[in-house]
C-alpha cells in the first residue's frame, strides 16, 4: 500500500525575502570572524614556532576564537540564507565538532608523521620528509606485529562461530535463559586490562594459577601459557575471545529474535530438521547481522593492545605483539613521537582500506548468496 | 564504627598532637604508638627524646617481623621525624599553599609511603599536597612528555639521577637552598651519591632518598644443602658447592640445579628477567655484563666515551647475552615471560629460584614483607665477578693479577626528590616544596625507609651501623650481609656508573625489544647485540651526538 504525506502548512518553509543589507551584514560577520580566527592562530603559531616574541602562554585563546568563529558562522548563515541558514544550524555544530576533534588532529598527526621528533632530542622537532615512512617499510617489528594481526583477525571467525552457537542456545526455550544472558555478558563488562591481570597473570600463572594447576593434573608437565610463540598467541586469543564473544553473541541474539517466526514454523511444517533449517533459513537470513557483527569485531580486533601489554609485553620474541602495542612502546618507552605517529597514521590508512575492501567484498558475496 | 568510638579516637589523636608539641613529645609518642601495635606495653619503651633513641624508636615501627607497615605506621614515622622541619618552618607557615607531587606507586610503595610521611607535615605546616601516582613503566613517558611539551604540572618530583640530564640540564629544576642542605645533612651521603650526582653545572638539585645498585641475593639453605653438595661432587663439578662468586659459577650452579629438589621443592638457580619492563629490564642484563665489560682501567663500559659508539655488541656484552640464552632452559618453564618484578617479588621472595640480582628491595622485603617466605634463608653479596674481563681498548680478554674482576652495577643511582623551578617565583611555595622534600630526605626517616619495604635502600653512611639494626630485631648475620653487600658495592673502586644522559631509557627500551627476540631464539647473541648497537647509533644521532658525548663524559667524571 502506498501512502502519501502532505506537509502541514506550519511545516512549509516559506521563502524569505531577505534584505540585501542583512545579507551583507552576514557576509561581513563571517569574514571578520574568519580574519580574527586566522589572525589569532597566526599570531600564536608564529610565537609557538619561535618567530615572534609575543604570544599567549597556551593555545586556549585560539580555541576560544574557533568557538566564536563557529557562532559567527552560524549567525551569518541565518542572516544570509534565512530559513536555509536555520536548517544549516542543525548540522553545523556537529560538523565543527568533527573538524575540531577528528579532522584537525588527523591532519596535524599527518604533519607530525613527517617529522623527526624525539622528546629527548636537544633540537626538538624537525621536518624529515619520507624518512619515517621508509624506516617503517624496513621495520621488522611493525611487519611482525602486522602478521600477528592477521592471526588475531582470523581468530574472529572462530569467535563468531562460538558466539553464534551461544546465541542460538540463548534464543532457545531453555531454563534460566535470562540468567545465562546476563552471565554470558559479564566478561564483556570487564576491562581487558583487568582480564589481563586476573586471567593472564593470575589464573594462568605458571606456579600457583588454577589454570596451570588444572593443566598439570591433565598431564601437561610444564603449563607455561606464555613461554612459546604459538601457545602464547593462542592464550592471548583465548583471553581476547572470552572478553569479546559476548559482544558478538548479543548482536547475533538480537538478529535471531528479529527473524520472522512464520518462516521458521513453515520450515518445520515442511519437515526441515534443525540442521537444515539452520543452514538454509536461519544462517542466510542472519547474514546481514553476521557481517555487521564480524566487521565491527574486526575493527575492534585490529586495535588489540591492552591484554598484550599487560600480560606479555608482546613476547616471547614479538610473537604476541600487536601494531597498537608496538605503537605504544614507540611512544611510551621511546618518546619517539614522529615515527610513532607515522606508524599510527599508516596503520589507520591500512585499516580503512581493509575495512572498505571487506565491506565491498561482503556486499558482493551477499548479493550472490541471496540472489 | 560506633560514634563513641570515633569520638574517643579523635580525642586520642588530638591529645597525641598536643603531646607532640612538648619537648618530651617523642617519648610519649613512642608510648602511645605502642598502643597501636597491640603487643608492646606502654611502659616497655620509656620516654626518650635523644637522637639515638629516636632512631631506635623509629625502627620499632611496626617492628621487624611484625608484618608489613601500614599507613598508620607511615604517618607515625612522619610525626616522629617532624622536629627537623620545625627548626626551619613555623607552625601553619604554609597555610594556603598547594603542591603537586609526582612519583611512583610501585608495589603500593613510594608515593603511598610519602602520603603517610607527609600527612603530619601537612598538618603542621598547613600546606596541602596533591598526588600524581605513576606505574614505573609509565614514568619515563610521562616525564618526557611534560618536558617536551612544556606542561610540567608538578612542583615536586620523585626522580632518578638518570633523568637529571633531561630535567636539570633543561633548567626545569629549582636549586637547593642552603637551609635544606643543612637540614638533610648531605655530608652523610655515601660517596658515590655526592656530587656530581644530584648536581648540574655545579648547582645542587637533588634530595637523595635512596642509593641504588644491584646486589646478588641468594638462598643460604640451597648453597648449604649437604645433598646438593654431594651431588655437585658426584657430577664432577669443580670446587666445593657454595655461593657462586663469579658468573661462570652462577652458570654452572644454575645448570646443576635443574631437576634437583631442596626440601621437597623444585630447585632453580639464577632467575633472569627476559621480559621488557619499560626500559628498566635492561639493568638486569647490565648486572650480568658489568663484570665482563667494566675494565678497572676504563671508566666507560656502555659506550666509548669519545664517540658514543655502543659497546653493547662487544664480546663482553655478547657473552652476557649468551649466558642468559644458555641459562634460560635451566630456569622455570615460563621464565621467558618474567619481568624483574616477577623475579624478585613473585619468584625469589616466594621461594622459587636461588639467585637473583636486584636492588636492595629484596633484602628489605625478605624479613618484613607478608609475602616473603625466605626471610631466614636469604644471603647477600656484591654482584658476582668474572674470571676475565674484556679490555675494550685492546680488544683482549684480561685476567687480572688480583683475581676475578668485580664491577657492581650502580643501576639507576637511586631515587631522589627534586623541586621544579616553576615554584621559584613564589617564595612561600618554594620554601614549602623544599621543606616537603627535606622532610622525606631526612637522616632519620632514611633509616626507617631502608629498614622496611619502601622501594629504597641505604644511601647514608649512618645507615650502615649494624648494632642499630640488630637492636631493632634484625638477625646479625642477615643484616651484616645485606648492609655489606650494599656498602661494598657503593664503595667499590670498579663500580659501573650509570650514564646520566638524556633519553637513556630509550636506549634501554630498544635493547629490551631486541633482547626479547634474541632470548626467544630469533638470531644469535651477536646478531641481537649488533641490532641493538645499530639502533643506539641511530638514536644518538637523533638526540644529538655531540651533546650526548659531553654529558656521558661528565657522568663518568671524565
Amino acid at each position: 500500500m502506498q501512502t502519501s504525506t502532505v506537509a502541514a502548512p506550519q511545516d512549509v518553509i516559506a521563502a524569505h525575502d531577505i534584505p540585501e543589507g542583512r545579507r551583507t551584514a552576514g557576509k561581513w560577520l563571517i569574514t571578520l570572524a574568519t580574519i580574527a580566527l586566522a589572525a589569532i592562530a597566526l599570531f600564536q603559531g608564529l610565537y609557538a614556532a619561535g618567530q615572534t616574541e609575543t604570544g599567549f602562554s597556551n593555545w586556549r585563546p585560539v580555541l576560544y576564537a574557533y568557538l566564536a568563529w563557529g557562532v559567527a558562522l552560524g549567525a551569518g548563515q541565518v542572516m544570509i540564507r534565512g530559513e536555509g541558514g536555520k536548517r544549516a544550524l542543525f548540522v553545523l555544530p556537529a560538523i565543527l565538532f568533527t573538524v575540531a576533534v577528528v579532522i584537525f588532529p588527523t591532519v596535524a598527526g599527518l604533519y607530525i608523521a613527517f617529522t623527526d621528533w624525539n622528546l629527548a632530542s636537544f633540537d626538538g622537532r624537525s621536518f624529515n620528509g619520507l624518512a619515517n615512512f621508509w624506516a617503517l617499510m624496513n621495520d621488522g617489528y611493525f611487519w611482525n606485529a602486522l602478521r600477528n594481526m592477521g592471526f588475531y583477525v582470523l581468530a574472529v571467525l572462530l569467535q563468531y562461530a562460538i558466539a553464534f552457537g551461544l546465541a542460538l542456545l540463548l534464543n532457545a526455550e531453555i531454563r534460566a535463559r535470562k540468567f545465562f544472558r546476563v552471565a554470558f555478558l559479564m566478561p564483556f563488562m570487564l576491562s581487558p586490562v583487568a582480564v589481563g591481570w586476573m586471567v593472564g597473570k593470575s589464573l594462568m600463572e605458571y606456579r600457583f594459577g588454577p589454570a596451570a594447576t588444572l593443566a598439570r593434573h591433565l598431564g601437561w608437565e610444564n603449563p607455561a601459557f606464555f613461554a612459546s610463540p604459538w601457545i602464547a598467541r593462542f592464550s592471548i586469543m583465548a583471553m581476547d575471545a572470552w572478553v569479546w564473544i559476548p559482544f558478538v553473541m548479543i548482536l547475533l541474539l538480537a538478529g535471531l529474535q528479529a527473524l520472522p517466526k512464520e518462516i521458521l514454523e513453515a520450515a518445520k511444517v515442511d519437515g526441515a530438521n534443525g540442521w537444515r533449517a539452520f543452514w538454509q533459513i536461519i544462517f542466510p537470513l542472519m547474514l546481514p547481522v553476521s557481517i555487521t557483527a564480524v566487521i565491527i569485531r574486526i575493527i575492534f580486533q585490529l586495535k588489540l593492545a591492552d591484554i598484550v601489554i599487560t600480560v606479555t609485553s608482546g613476547g616471547p620474541g614479538g610473537s604476541t605483539d600487536t601494531v597498537s602495542s608496538f605503537i605504544f612502546r614507540e611512544y611510551r618507552d621511546r618518546s619517539n613521537v614522529g615515527y610513532g605517529t607515522m606508524v599510527a597514521e599508516f596503520y589507520f590508512i591500512l585499516i580503512a582500506l581493509f575495512i572498505a575492501l571487506l565491506l565491498w567484498g561482503s556486499s558482493r558475496w551477499m548479493k550472490r548468496v541471496t540472489g | 564504627m560506633k560514634t563513641q568510638d570515633y569520638d574517643r579516637h579523635l580525642k586520642f589523636q588530638a591529645s597525641r598532637r598536643g603531646i607532640l608539641k612538648g619537648a618530651a613529645g617523642l617519648g610519649a609518642l613512642a608510648a602511645t604508638g605502642a598502643l597501636g601495635m597491640g603487643g608492646a606495653s606502654l611502659f616497655a619503651q620509656p620516654a626518650m627524646a635523644q637522637a639515638g633513641d629516636l632512631r631506635a624508636q623509629l625502627l620499632a615501627v611496626p617492628g621487624i617481623g611484625k608484618g608489613s607497615p601500614t599507613d598508620a605506621d607511615w604517618q607515625k614515622v612522619g610525626e616522629m621525624v617532624l622536629d627537623a622541619t620545625k627548626k626551619n618552618v613555623k607552625e601553619g607557615e604554609f597555610a594556603g599553599v598547594e603542591l603537586t607531587f609526582m612519583g611512583l606507586n610501585n608495589q603500593n610503595l613510594h608515593n603511598m609511603l610519602f602520603r603517610g610521611f607527609l600527612k603530619p607535615w601537612e598538618a603542621y605546616t598547613g600546606a596541602k599536597i596533591n598526588w600524581i601516582d605513576l606505574a614505573q613503566a609509565d614514568y619515563n613517558a610521562r616525564l618526557q612528555q611534560s618536558i617536551a611539551t612544556g606542561t610540567v604540572d608538578f612542583d615536586v618530583i620523585e626522580m632518578g639521577a638518570p633523568f637529571e640530564g633531561d630535567v636539570c640540564g633543561k633548567g626545569l629544576a629549582s636549586e637547593m637552598p642552603d637551609w635544606v642542605k643543612a637540614q638533610i645533612d648531605m655530608d652523610d651521603y655515601v660517596g658515590y651519591l655526592k656530587a656530581p650526582v644530584g648536581t648540574w653545572n655545579g648547582k645542587t638539585y637533588r634530595v637523595s632518598i635512596d642509593g641504588d645498585c644491584h646486589t646478588f641475593n641468594h638462598r643460604t639453605d640451597v648453597f648449604a644443602d649437604a645433598d646438593l653438595a654431594k651431588a655437585w661432587k658426584e657430577e664432577g663439578n669443580a670446587g666445593e658447592w657454595g655461593v657462586p662468586k663469579t658468573w661462570q659459577q652462577v652458570q654452572a650452579a644454575t645448570k646443576f640445579l635443574k631437576g634437583k629438589k631442596v626440601g621437597g621443592q623444585e630447585a632453580f638457580g639464577y632467575l633472569d628477567a627476559p621480559k621488557a619492563w619499560g626500559g628498566f629490564g635492561f639493568y638486569f642484563l647490565g648486572s650480568r655484563a658489568t663484570a665482563y665489560a667494566k675494565h678497572p682501567d676504563d671508566k666507560a663500559w656502555l659506550f666509548d666515551a669519545d664517540t658514543m659508539k655502543p659497546r653493547v655488541n662487544n664480546p663482553a656484552w655478547v657473552r652476557a647475552i649468551q649466558d642468559v640464552i644458555d641459562a634460560l632452559p635451566s630456569e622455570p618453564a615460563d621464565q621467558i615471560n618474567a619481568d624483574p618484578n616477577t623475579t624478585a617479588f613473585q619468584q625469589f621472595l616466594g621461594g622459587t629460584g636461588s639467585m637473583v640480582s636486584w636492588w636492595g628491595d629484596v633484602g628489605s622485603n625478605a624479613k618484613t614483607s607478608d609475602t616473603s617466605v625466605v626471610g631466614d634463608v636469604t644471603g647477600f653479596s656484591i654482584l658476582p665477578g668474572s674470571d676475565d674481563v674484556y679490555n675494550a681498548k685492546t680488544g683482549q680478554w684480561d685476567k687480572l693479577a688480583s683475581g676475578p674482576n668485580y664491577a657492581p652495577n650502580m643501576a639507576f643511582l637511586g631515587w631522589g626528590v627534586y623541586v621544579m623551578s616553576r615554584v621559584d617565583a613564589d617564595e612561600k611555595k618554594k620554601k614549602a616544596a623544599w621543606s616537603a622534600a627535606a622532610h622525606l630526605g631526612g637522616k632519620d626517616i632514611g633509616l626507617w625507609m631502608s629498614a622496611y619495604p619502601s622501594g629504597f635502600q641505604p644511601y647514608r653512611n649512618s645507615q650502615f651501623n649494624i648494632p642499630e639494626w640488630v637492636a631493632a630485631g634484625y638477625d646479625e648475620a642477615f643484616i651484616t650481609a645485606y648492609l655489606n653487600a650494599n656498602k661494598d658495592s657503593y664503595n667499590h673502586p670498579n663500580a659501573a656508573i650509570e650514564p646520566r644522559i638524556p633519553g637513556i631509557f630509550q636506549y634501554y627500551s630498544i635493547a629490551e625489544d631486541e633482547l626479547a627476540k634474541t632470548f626467544a631464539g630469533q638470531g644469535t647473541a651477536q646478531e641481537g647485540a649488533d641490532k641493538i648497537a645499530a639502533a643506539w647509533e641511530k638514536l644518538t644521532d637523533q638526540i644529538g651526538r655531540e651533546k650526548q658525548i659531553e654529558l656521558y663524559k661528565a657522568s663518568l667524571g671524565l
